[in-house]
């Protein structure tokens, strides 16, 4: 009997949701790989709030991100991993008529780089073209035979 | 003996599309490599030029003309930005297209009205691209030319408490610029077939006197000659001088001042250049 109740309390303490605060807070978070940028000035000041503008390797005419620097002169973002957009960044800064850009090449592990090889629109490879040749062939000569087989077989 | 026939036409026939392939994918690269737009080489001596300016020690300066001899004008496409204040040269440089611009004419940086585009320098047709860096020289012009023997010819007026100077100031020490990409509000060096990119020498004057909407201890001002020791040579309200002239009548720290302010005038919009004396 002792058992049953505990079975039941526990059942009810399982089956109760928890209480929901109205103001309770919530912090989630994931691992990225950044990229930070520190911009100063050629005698070493920090350029604080400067206009940043990031350019993306697969469209180099189109800004990707804007924004600006922080007090010390830093800017902090997470590049677009896509395969297309594997290569150099472009990260513009500029601040009352000063300004400098400069490229932050981007490489992921060896499986992205074989991604971009893949889809990065630059062709199939030869051994790749090779074996897509030696199939094609293989089908045609697989179709005649068996064209071939069908006829005999009537004749007989 | 007729399966063996077939064979034989199977495979030929296979071959075909698998050329056929082939030539279509060569077809396209072949036209993506001969693919062309123009990319056009202004210059430009900014606001400072067009609108006039007070130089940091009160004069205003207006320019008449401000001529500028531009040669050997090259614009390069790289993969990656191309940096010579980190270390990269005209030698180094790994380029993927190269333009070449044929510059017939001295460009004037104060032709046209306060609000005038930058000068068009030159034009070329080149492979469609990103073109991310600039070299270019300025050498003595050729005799005949409105300025020979310089560089730079600098034509206007100075103007402080009711006195106006007029200035005809000629350089003619030559000069190599090599730069990475112009810094600007927009990206500029994109050519697509159609649509054109420019690529942009620009001319900051402020440089050699200074701005009064600066504050004096900023690096420009430090670092600028300023007008007064110009106006202090004047005579009669003019003050005509070429280099030997000012190099031997300026104190010999303001004629240093000078000298580095010069090599200095060169940018990319607002992104430094590379200065090297190019004789």
């Amino acid at each position: 009997m002792i058992r049953f109740y505990f079975f039941l309390s526990l059942l009810a303490l399982i089956a109760v949701p928890e209480k929901t605060l109205a103001h309770g807070a919530n912090i989630e978070y994931r691992q990225t790989a950044a990229i930070t940028i520190e911009a100063k000035y050629d005698d070493g000041t920090p350029m604080a709030n400067a206009q940043v503008v990031v350019y993306a390797p697969s469209d180099r005419a189109t800004p990707w991100l804007k924004g600006t620097t922080d007090e010390s002169g830093n800017f902090t973002f997470v590049p677009d991993t896509k395969p297309e957009n594997i290569g150099d960044w472009d990260v513009k800064v500029r601040q009352s008529g000063h300004g400098d850009i400069t490229s932050i090449p981007l490489s992921e592990g060896e499986n992205v780089a074989d991604t971009q090889l893949a889809s990065g629109g630059r062709g199939y490879t030869s051994a790749q073209k090779a074996i897509m040749a030696a199939a094609g062939i293989w089908g045609f000569i697989g179709t005649a035979l068996y064209f071939s087989r069908s006829k005999s077989s009537k004749l007989d | 003996m007729n399966k063996v026939r077939i064979f034989a036409y199977a495979i030929a026939l296979g071959s075909l599309v698998v050329s056929g392939f082939a030539q279509e994918n060569a077809t396209k690269t072949i036209a993506a490599a001969t693919e062309e737009g123009t990319l056009t080489l202004v210059a430009n001596g900014e606001d400072f030029v067009r609108q006039g300016f007070v130089s940091k020690d009160g004069w205003q300066i207006s320019f008449d003309h401000l001529y500028v001899n531009i040669a050997d004008a090259v614009a390069y496409s790289t993969e990656a930005s191309f940096e010579p204040q980190k270390g990269d040269t005209k030698e180094s440089i790994e380029y993927q297209n190269k333009a070449n611009f044929n510059i017939s004419e001295i460009p004037d940086l104060a032709a046209g009205e306060a609000d005038a585009e930058p000068i068009v320098v030159a034009q070329a047709n080149v492979p469609t691209g990103f073109y991310n860096a600039l070299a270019w020289q300025l050498s003595p012009a050729d005799p005949g030319s409105p300025i020979a023997g310089n560089t730079i010819a600098l034509q206007g007026q100075a103007t402080k408490d009711g006195e106006t100077i007029n200035f005809d100031l000629g350089f003619n020490q030559p000069a190599e610029y090599v730069c990475g990409e112009f810094v600007g509000e927009d990206r500029q060096g994109v050519v697509a077939a159609d649509t054109p990119g420019k690529v942009e020498a620009t001319f900051h004057f402020d440089h050699i006197f200074g701005d009064a909407d600066t504050p004096p201890e900023d690096a420009l001002n430090q670092d600028a000659l300023g007008f007064q020791p110009l106006a202090d040579l004047a005579s009669n309200g003019t003050v005509q001088l070429n280099e030997a002239d000012m190099a031997l009548q300026l104190s010999e720290a303001d004629y240093q001042t000078l000298t580095e302010a010069i090599a200095g005038l060169g940018h990319v919009g607002e992104g430094h250049c590379v200065v090297t004396d190019s004789q």
